[in-house]
């Protein structure tokens, strides 16, 4: 459970000026399910699931996702984006109960 | 018993004091973290309600030859089922694709993503590892810039569903 909110980002190895990026980006994180009593009514509850990640290159959003709790555990997201100049790639993911957690890539030019 | 009597007022007019200022800051601490409750993205619907209460009563075309959906055809483990959703679109900034939706019809929570582009993105694809209920339809529904609305589907078959959502 300690590992919770740690992020993985995986641009290729090699990119050029312009190219189009493919990023995989990994978040691990219990994405709780709602969770039912023996009659099958849901157990209401603050689940914690994250419900909105937001990908940013060079400070400005690309890519933001809302997601719910029909996405798997340790969600995994892929997205793309248009490298123009090196710098950062950040992806912010949030969680219901407040959790942020942050990655970074820097994006260079080969 | 009239002796203490000036004290004790000074004393009581210094803890109001003390009280009326830690009121003061705690109002104010307490106002700034304090979030508007948005109301979720996600809720428990038929897939009919969901894309009512997203799209109105928008029609949505037919988007097989613009959208490219890859899903398994059979998931063993609903649990953790990758799929992606691919749009060909210039993605210039007056014609490119503003929202892609993932959708399953059979889950609890049909509306299970919802990914916002911008041009920048270059090129309008996404993936998410998302959790299948049972044997259902899996849905990608395009928004455009326009606010047209195209979409595809594919039966996904699952063996062991994986949702409790």
């Amino acid at each position: 459970m300690s590992d919770i909110g740690k992020v993985r980002i995986r641009v290729p190895s090699s990119i050029k000026p312009g190219d189009i990026v493919r990023v995989r980006t990994l978040v691990i994180h219990p994405m709780e399910r709602i969770e039912r009593d023996q009659q099958g009514r849901i157990i209401q509850r603050r689940y914690n699931y994250i419900n909105r990640v937001v990908a940013t290159y060079l400070g400005k959003t690309v890519v933001a996702f809302d997601i719910t709790q029909s996405v798997s555990e340790n969600p995994s997201l892929v997205f793309s984006f248009r490298a123009t100049d090196p710098g950062q790639l950040k992806v912010t993911f949030e969680d219901t109960t407040g959790g942020k957690y942050e990655g970074t890539a820097d994006i260079r030019f080969s | 018993m009239t002796g203490d009597r000036p004290i004790s007022r000074r004393r009581m007019l210094g803890t109001l004091g003390v009280l009326g200022v830690a009121g003061a800051t705690g109002a104010l601490t307490l106002s700034v973290p304090r979030r508007a409750g948005a109301q979720p993205f996600g809720l428990q619907e038929t897939v009919q309600d969901g894309l009512k209460r997203l799209f109105g009563g928008r029609p949505i075309k037919d988007g097989a030859g613009v959208i490219k959906l890859d899903v398994p055809l059979i998931a063993e483990n609903g649990s953790v089922v990758p799929v992606s959703v691919e749009v060909s679109s210039p993605m210039t900034a007056n014609n490119f694709v503003k929202h892609i939706y993932i959708v399953a019809d059979q889950n609890r929570i049909p509306i299970i993503a919802r990914a916002t582009l911008t041009p920048e993105a270059g090129q309008a694809s996404v993936g998410a590892t998302v959790r299948l209920g049972e044997t259902g339809d899996v849905r990608a529904i395009v928004e455009q810039s326009d606010g047209g609305l195209l979409q595809v589907k594919r039966e996904v078959k699952v063996t062991v569903g994986g949702c409790g959502g």
